[in-house]
């Protein structure tokens, strides 16, 4: 199924103009700075929110300028910021109330098993840690049997470690169902996404996929301080002697750290940081740093007094170096000019 | 400590009144407590203020007014030919008529607050698991306003029971029709029997005591269990 809309509305002071489509399936990261309006449109998509526009998704019309589907007939799952379960409910009371209104019973054990919440069953929603009543609003949104999921925001206030089993969990689920991710968080979005909206002041600036978006010099992900690109990579050998994954890259060898062999699907993600980055014009000898790799300087772009991030191409693949001014200069940093990229961290995922 | 047969029957009809009062509210007052709770309209802040208006006016103020308006030369009158009476004034109809309008600030501001604290978010969830409005009303809003109906029931209940002044005007003291046990009361007062008004009071002042306790009990409880905050 797939989404198209064309929505504008105005909330408060600020005017939303929007105009997407949707892939069939996988995570779809709306990124933007807080009071961009992405959790604006989200309500809109799901109907909570008036707008003007349509929405068509599949072949059923959610919007148009003559009727509206209201959200309790729209095929959604959806979990916000905060987890909001029924306060007057149990945990399976709050399974239940969906249960009942979208008669999704058959995956009922199947979702609570997915989400591991066999032991909260008979809880209060009021004794839930913040991640446990998440992984109930997942299931409740799981189990609304959706044909697409709004998630808003739904890890902001989790700790790391709940942070990464849910996004797990998101991944999984994104393989059947559509999922839109609204977030302002970059690790997220490095996390889930394949596909990328970037949103300012109420518009979607840039759509697209997010290892390129992460790499466009000229759009708003590459100039910030923790700029990252994402590069895709095969599994190779392992190290066992000094616990080190080698993934390969357009023909280069990456090696990372990693306490025993990494399996998993390919081709794997690796995150590379632009301030992990640096260049050098001859291949350094003698270097502690274990990832070097000859690169063409695809673009070059000032941001902010003194920076500048270059855009690297590695075969087809893009990374970042944020380095400064006076170093671009001295090291004559061109379009087209060969040079050494030394990395200094790798992360997989 | 025995009560006569006629404090039994004002008793009772001081019962039947609050209990038939608190439920007409209670119907009454669940949509304009909604509507109150969760719009803003124009004109509003007066409206408050004309239903809050029992609270302070003396009862005797009000008792006046509903007087002639339940007269036969007033609209509940007009309305009482239908029913092949001359007046309601001086009628168990009448003080219902009068019980609902003194008692119902006691019954809305309790709904008012608790419609008032439900986040919209959790209706928001509601409709997109697939409630409709009313569903959700009935599923969510009142399971979650259950404090504000226990403490309406209450109070609505408290208050009529407690009523004198409106009752005094209107209501006369009809035994087994008007004359309810505040008006009993007053009764034995005015004609020196201090024994049975003591056992009256007694009697009044107990009930009271139990309902109010139940009411802040019930609601320690709820708390307790962390069902709600």
């Amino acid at each position: 199924m797939s989404l198209t809309f064309s929505l504008s509305g105005q909330v408060g002071p600020c005017r939303l103009q929007a105009q997407a489509q949707l892939a069939a399936n996988g995570v779809t990261v709306l990124f933007g700075p807080s009071g961009s309006g992405k959790s604006t449109l989200l309500r809109m998509l799901a109907g909570l929110q008036d707008c003007d526009g349509e929405i068509r998704f599949g072949d059923q019309l959610w919007q148009t300028d003559a009727a509206t589907l209201p959200p309790w007939q729209r095929p959604l799952g959806m979990m916000f910021q905060e987890p909001t379960l029924f306060r007057h409910l149990s945990v399976r009371g709050n399974l239940d109330y969906v249960v009942k209104r979208r008669g999704a019973s058959g995956g009922l054990d199947s979702v609570i098993s997915q989400t591991r919440i066999e032991g909260l069953l008979e809880r209060s929603v009021a004794t839930l840690s913040g991640g446990e009543a998440q992984r109930v609003a997942l299931a409740r949104a799981l189990l609304a049997g959706p044909e697409l999921l709004l998630l808003d925001e739904p890890l902001s206030a989790l700790d790391h470690g709940h942070k990464q089993e849910l996004l797990k969990m998101i991944s999984d689920i994104a393989r059947q169902v559509p999922v839109i991710y609204v977030t302002h968080d970059l690790d997220e979005l490095l996390t889930l996404s394949r596909q990328v909206w970037l949103m300012e002041q109420g518009r979607i600036v840039a759509r697209g996929k997010a290892h390129e978006e992460l790499a466009r010099l000229d759009g708003p992900l590459a100039q910030r301080g923790d700029a990252t690109a994402l590069l895709y990579g095969e599994l190779g050998d392992y190290d066992n002697r000094d616990h080190l994954q080698a993934v390969t890259v357009a023909q280069q060898t990456f090696w990372l750290p990693a306490a025993q062999p990494v399996a998993g699907e390919q081709p794997v993600r690796l995150r590379i940081a632009a301030r992990d980055v640096s260049l050098c014009r001859q291949a350094p000898q003698d270097s502690s740093i274990l990832n070097i790799h000859p690169v063409q300087v695809a673009a070059l772009r000032e941001v902010g007094p003194g920076q500048a991030v270059v855009q690297l191409a590695l075969g087809d693949q893009r990374l970042l170096a944020r380095i400064s001014s006076r170093s671009a200069r001295e090291l004559e940093v061109f379009p087209g000019t060969r040079l050494y990229a030394q990395v200094k961290a790798v992360a997989l995922g | 400590m025995m009560l006569s047969d006629g404090d039994w029957l004002a008793l009772w009809v001081g019962v039947k009144l609050a209990v038939v009062t608190t439920l007409i509210l209670l119907l009454v007052c669940t949509p304009l407590a909604w509507w109150l709770a969760r719009r803003r309209l124009p004109g509003q802040a007066l409206l408050e203020a004309l239903l809050a208006l029992p609270l302070v006016l003396p009862p005797s103020v009000l008792g006046f007014y509903l007087l002639i308006g339940l007269g036969p030369n007033g609209p509940g009158g007009w309305l009482a030919q239908w029913g092949g009476v001359r007046s309601l004034a001086f009628s168990f109809t009448g003080l219902v008529i009068g019980s609902l309008v003194y008692s119902l600030p006691f019954v809305l501001q309790p709904l008012k607050n608790a419609f008032a604290a439900i986040e919209t978010r959790q209706l928001d969830m509601a409709a997109v698991s697939g409630a409709r409005p009313m569903d959700r009303f009935f599923s969510l809003v009142i399971p979650q306003a259950r404090h504000g109906y226990a403490s309406a029931v209450i109070l609505g209940i408290a208050h009529t029971l407690g009523e004198f002044g409106v009752v005094l005007m209107i209501g006369g003291s009809l035994a087994g029709e008007t004359r309810v046990a505040s008006v009993a009361l007053y009764e034995h007062v005015e004609a020196g029997d201090y024994a049975s008004a003591h056992r009256l009071a007694a009697v009044l002042l107990v009930v009271s005591v139990l309902m109010l306790w139940a009411l802040f009990r019930w609601q320690r409880k709820q708390q307790s269990t962390g069902v709600m905050p």
